[in-house]
This record gives structure tokens, sequence and C-alpha cells, in this order.
């Protein structure tokens, strides 16, 4: 084990691609709230809830499709670099973020809601303070889920010319350097946890004072 | 349909791929099974190990997959191949599997535990004759989870001198040869789906009838 | 028989104990309902008597053998214990539910079979119905029933009943608390009865033992605590109507005026009704006596005089 090359990757090889990975995390993570958070919502809602069962089963269905091949994929058709990336790891970050959002609406009491209406709010208020405030802490969980995974995942995206974490640590993989695949791991990590804590932070933010 | 085409002409190559992937996830499964089962029953019984076993499996859950290969790979006595990637899967399976014999366990009602205690069943009878047959619903909802995500991670052991569905999609990538991507992607999907089968057929047999209704409700 | 000699039991990290210095005998054949408000000990005494609890202080006999000598799960093998539905194991069936105790003590298959279905039968079960059922299918009164089968499945001399009978419906309970004294008059076993409601315990109980805050408050038969309720805790427990309950204990030959031979005129009731019904008849015929009669023989009569005189009697007898 060569101490000074560990350090070397550490502070000098990586922070560059930190901040790739972080593109590449967040811009997927972003993107798959986008689409995932509206999906569960609407597959709450009483006229398309009987379609919520089909449609998770392809998303089930979907995550048995490794990450490697998720990644690989989209090279044919999108060629190499960040855009096959994102749009695959955007794809595997929706399951956890759908799954969650429609749990946790859906853990939202009937009584609950009815007590709401029947306090006079408007369907559009039962949904914004009832169901979403209440659902929030699962729903934030699949966020979390997600974003754990996809700064693992993203790894893999340097294969496809995506950079990232990856470079150094598929670069450690090829010279047979385990300094390179540490310190590379070590900051994939920090990320990860640093992440997960800002998303707790937020959420503690979001929710109303009594809820927290 | 060039896909198929890319199989049929490839069938040998194919065939040793799959073959190679299917008994690595299953030799990983047997392994994981009786070492992570055991590990959840010890903690479920010690509960000041709970926090520290279920906390280490969270970590070695959030390393990328490929890093544990890689670490492994360097380490002389485990090196390229199979001894690393079997390694690194068992501990990727720690997280999942020992959570649910935990977590199944610890969800036996207590009064029902009680009741075996009160007809004078010993530690080791209320364990092997109500626990775990109580928790097995739970237990074999992490195994199938399990099995799907190793079927899957087993892909990137490639990397470190593995020949299997991996390497379809290594060498497709590397080729920029989409049927050989689709064809890899596509059939580790069905290798996970038979192996989730077959844990459900497993399971069929151990989980009593007296349950499944407890699981609907 | 079973003797509890000042037993008491604090649970750890709790300031007061749960159980003070009790001393019981259950008397061999004897039904003790222990009753009490929810907290009052009288599980903990239970749990005691098969050492799923242990006690802190005291000691506990039964048959004079020093429990805390037997190795526990010999011990419980050895004590039929019936809780409520809850206690059936779920992944078993019926028939291996009832096997359970008699499995654990090694009883070739074909004599566990042939008690299997000589139990089911005796609960009042078809045996070819719900043998191979799973807890889940059978109704709240036929798991009591089951729960009961098991536990007389080795024979044991001495059982402990917690609650046994209470997730049914009320109509439902009564039929079971009928069959199992119905049992009980043949078996005679120990029994330790728990019930939070006085008017179980009154009906199951030879021996009723108040419990409250830990302590034992009075230990005897029903008609001793109706007549002689140890303190104003017991009476609120007992209820307004003791009166009319220590009637219900009461057979109309206990207080009737014998009367020469004769046929009946009036109303009429059998001597070995209760006097509670001889007095229901009385206000629902606005008479002020009744004839009591054996089969179509009068042998007496009993008035409403008679009948003030008694409750009031035994009122004032716990006063003195």
């Amino acid at each position: 084990m060569d101490s000074q090359l560990f350090l070397d990757t550490l502070l000098q090889r990586s922070p560059p691609h930190i901040l790739e990975h972080a593109r590449l995390v967040l811009v997927p993570l972003g993107l798959a709230v986008l689409v995932a958070f509206p999906i569960g919502v609407i597959l709450t809602r009483p006229q398309y809830r009987r379609y919520a069962g089909r449609v998770m089963a392809v998303l089930n269905a979907g995550q048995t499709v490794p990450p490697l091949a998720v990644i690989a994929v989209f090279l044919p058709f999108l060629g190499l670099g960040f855009r096959p990336a994102v749009i695959a790891l955007t794809i595997y970050a929706l399951l956890p973020i759908a799954r969650n959002t429609i749990a946790g609406i859906s853990s939202v009491s009937e009584d609950v809601k009815e007590a709401a209406r029947g306090m006079g709010m408007t369907p559009w208020e039962v949904f914004t303070q009832v169901e979403l405030l209440l659902g929030l802490p699962v729903i934030m969980v699949g966020i979390k889920t997600s974003a754990v995974l996809t700064v693992g995942t993203a790894v893999l995206a340097a294969l496809v010319g995506g950079r990232g974490m990856g470079a150094v640590i598929f670069a450690g993989i090829n010279f047979f350097r385990p300094e390179l695949i540490l310190a590379g791991t070590l900051i994939i990590g920090l990320m990860a946890i640093l992440l997960e804590r800002l998303l707790t932070l937020a959420e503690w933010f979001i929710l109303p004072r009594h809820l927290r | 349909m060039s896909v198929l085409l890319f199989m049929i002409n490839y069938f040998h190559r194919i065939l040793e791929y799959t073959v190679n992937h299917f008994t690595l996830v299953l030799t990983v499964m047997i392994l994981s099974m009786v070492l992570w089962f055991s590990v959840g029953v010890l903690i479920s019984r010690y509960e000041m190990l709970a926090g520290a076993v279920l906390g280490l499996g969270n970590i070695l859950f959030c390393i990328p997959s490929i890093s544990l290969f890689g670490l492994f790979m360097t380490i002389p006595q485990l090196g390229l191949g199979r001894r690393s990637a079997v390694l690194a899967l068992v501990l990727y399976a720690m997280m999942p599997l020992v959570r649910n014999v935990y977590r199944g366990i610890k969800s036996v009602d207590p009064r029902v535990v009680e009741a075996g205690q009160g007809m004078g069943l010993s530690s080791w009878q209320l364990l092997w004759q109500i626990q775990v047959p109580m928790a097995w619903p739970v237990i074999f909802a992490g195994i199938r989870i399990t099995v799907v995500m190793i079927t899957g991670i087993a892909t990137v052991a490639t990397f470190i001198g593995e020949r299997n569905l991996g390497r379809l999609i290594h060498h497709g990538i590397t080729r920029s040869n989409s049927d050989m991507i689709l064809a890899g992607a596509l059939i580790v999907s069905v290798v996970a789906l038979c192996l989730d089968m077959l844990m459900g057929l497993l399971e069929k047999k151990l989980v009593s009838p007296g349950l499944r209704y407890q699981q609907r409700e | 028989m079973i003797e509890l000699q000042e037993v008491t039991k604090t649970f750890p990290g709790s300031g007061t104990p749960a159980v003070k210095g009790v001393s019981l005998q259950v008397k061999s054949g004897e039904i003790c309902a222990l009753v009490g408000p929810s907290g009052c000990g009288k599980t903990t005494i239970l749990r005691m008597i098969n050492r799923l609890v242990e006690p802190s202080s005291g000691s506990l006999f039964i048959d004079d053998q020093d429990i805390m000598k037997v190795n526990p799960d010999h011990l419980r093998r050895g004590i039929g214990y019936v809780i409520q539905q809850i206690g059936l194991l779920p992944h078993r069936t019926v028939e291996e539910n009832v096997a359970l105790v008699p499995r654990l003590l090694k009883w070739p298959e074909g004599r566990i079979k042939e008690r299997v279905e000589e139990l089911l039968e005796k609960v009042g079960l078809d045996t070819d119905e719900v043998r191979k059922k799973y807890p889940y299918q059978l109704s709240g009164g036929q798991m009591q029933r089951i729960g009961v089968a098991r536990a007389l499945a080795v024979d044991p001399p001495v059982m402990l009943m917690d609650e046994p009978f209470g997730a049914v419906d009320p109509i439902v309970r009564l039929r079971l608390q009928d069959e199992f004294l119905k049992l009980q008059q043949s078996f005679k076993k120990t029994i330790c009865f728990v019930t939070h409601d006085m008017n179980e315990a009154m009906k199951m109980g030879d021996k009723i033992a108040i419990m409250n805050g830990g302590f034992l408050v009075q230990h005897g038969t029903p008609r001793e605590i109706l007549a002689q309720p140890a303190n104003s805790f017991v009476e609120d427990l007992v209820g307004e109507d003791r009166g009319v309950k220590l009637l219900d204990l009461v057979r109309v030959e206990a207080l009737m005026l014998p009367r020469e031979a004769g046929t009946a005129n009036g109303r009429s009731v059998q001597a070995l009704d209760s006097a509670k019904k001889a007095l229901e008849v009385m206000l629902e015929h606005n008479v002020d006596g009744v004839t009591v009669c054996r089969e179509k023989q009068v042998v007496g009569i009993l008035t409403w005089e008679t009948i003030k005189t008694y409750v009031h009697q035994a009122g004032s007898e716990a006063g003195g």
C-alpha cells in the first residue's frame, strides 16, 4: 500500500472528478423526482388508482435489469458521454421514488382526509396540507434511497464516457492499484453520507414545526 | 431481431456465460443464506450486537460494487476471479438478508412466543418451532430481493475476470455493439427472474399456509 | 394443590411491587378465580406459577414440590396453559396445535393421534371438520375450545387460564363457561383462572381471590365474598346488586319453609332453582310467595319476606 499515492489520489487526482460525479448524481436525481413524484401522485388519485399495480409491476421488472446494463443500453442510441449516463441513472432512480410516493400518500388514513374535508378544505388543500405533508417522511425515504443508490451506480457512468469518480476507480482496477480504489471509494462514501444528510435537513425545513 | 441472431451466432459463448453467472449467483446465495441467516438469528437473541451488525451491513451496502470487487482483487489471497467475486457479493447480500431475518424474528407476536414458552418449549424449540417458521414470509421477502440484486451486481464482476453475462455488456460497450449489450441485459433479467421463481418455490414449501392468509391481510 | 407463600414480585425498573406478599392456596380439584382491575397483579401471579415470571421473594409449591427446583420447561409441560385465542400457533394446524405438548414429551404418533381426536370431541368440535384447519379459518369460539383442548392434551393435574374466554362475544362466552364447568366436573383439575369480570369469577370459581394494587384483598367462596365483602373496594367490585347475586348462588330448597305435600297452587319454582329465579317469578307476577316443587311434588313455599330476611342477614354479617 503506497500511502503517498493514496493521498495524491484523495487530494489531487479526485477533486475535479468529484464535481463531475456530483453532477452525475444531482441531475438524474432531480429528473427522477420530477418524473416519479407526479407519477406517484397521479397513481394515488381515485380515478387512476386502479393502474397503480400495473405501473409498479413494470417499474419492478425494470429493477431486475442490472445497473450495468441500464447504463450500457443507451450507449448505441446516444453515443458516449454525459447524456446516456444521465438518462440511465434517471431511469434507475425512478422506482424507489415512485414506490414511496404512492406508499406515503396512501398511508394517510381516510379518516384524516375525511376530517380535513369536513373542516371545509378544498381538494387541493387536502392534497397539499394533509396528504403530502403526512406522506412526506415516507416520500423522503424513497428519495434518499434513490440518492444513495445513484451515488454508487454513477461510478459505472465512467464506462460510457460520463466521467465522474468512476474514472478514478476504473483506473485503479486497470492498473491494479488499491490506493486509487480505496481513495475513490472513500470519497464516494462521503458523498453518499453528505447527500443523505442534506436531504434530511431539507425535509426538516419543509415539515411544519409540529410534525418534525 | 438482430439480438436474436446474435444470440444464435454466439450460442456457445452465451451459454458458458449464463452457466457461469448462474453458478456464481447460486454459490453466493447458498453461502449468504447460511451465513446471514445465522447472523440474523444471533443478533435477534443478543440484542446488543444488533445495532453494530446492521450498521456494518448498511455501510457495506453503500460501497459501490465495483470498488468492492476492485479492492478484493488486489488482495493476493483473493486475486482476480471467482473468490473475490463471491466474497464481495456475499458481503453485499448481508444487509438485506440479515435485516430481514432480524426483522422477521422480531416481528413475531410476542404473545405467541410466550404461549409457546408457557407450553414448555425450550428456547431452542421456540426458535425453530415458532419464531423462524413465523418469520419465513419476511425472510423470504429479503431472499428474493437479494437474489435479484445479486444477479444484477454479478455482471460487474466481469471487470475482475469473471466470465459471465456482464462480459457481454462490457464488451458490448467497448465495441459499441448494441446487440451484445441488449442480449446481455435480456439474459441477465431472465436469469434473475428464474432465480426469483426458484426462491418462490422454496418459499411455497417452507411458509405455512396458516401464514399466507396473514400476508394478504 | 397450588400454594403461594408470601410471594412478592417487583419488576426491574419499577419502584412498586406488582405483587406484594401474597399467600394463597388452591386445593386439588378446585377452581380459584383471580379477579381484579387491570394491573392488580393477577396475571403476574398466574405467570409465576409456571415460571414465565420469577418471583422476587417467597415460594411457590405445586403438590408440595417447590417449583423453583424444577426445570422451567419441564414444569410448564406439566401445566395446562390457556390464554386468549392469540395463543394458538398461526402456522400450525389445529391438529398440530393440540399435539404440541405430547410431541414435546415424545409420545408415539399413534397415541397422539388418538388423543387429539378424543380431545377435540370432548371440547365439542367435529374432528374431521377442524383438524386440518389453520387458526385463521376458525371462529373465536372454536379457537378458545382448541386452546382448552391443547391445554388438556397431556392431562395435566394443574391448569392456568388467563382470560380464556375473553375474546368472544357474551353469548358464546356463557356457553363456553358452561361447557368448561361440565368438563371440570369429570376432570377435577386444579385451576387458576384469571378474569377481570366479577360475574365470570362468581360463576367459574369455587373460590375467588380478589386482587388490588398487588395485594390479595380477599380470598373466599363466592358466597363469602358476596355476604361479607372485606372492604369497600370489594363491595364496589361486586356491585350494587350483590344481594341479587347472592340469591343466584342459593338454591330455593335452602331457604324454603317446608310444607306438607300437596298440589301446586299459584306460581311455582323447582327446589334446585336459584333463589334469584324465585325472586324473578315473584316480581314478574307480582306475588308475595311461590310454591316450591320437586318434580311435580310440592315440598315447600318461599316467600318475599324470607328472601328479604336472608339478604338482610347476609349483609349485616358483613357489618358484624
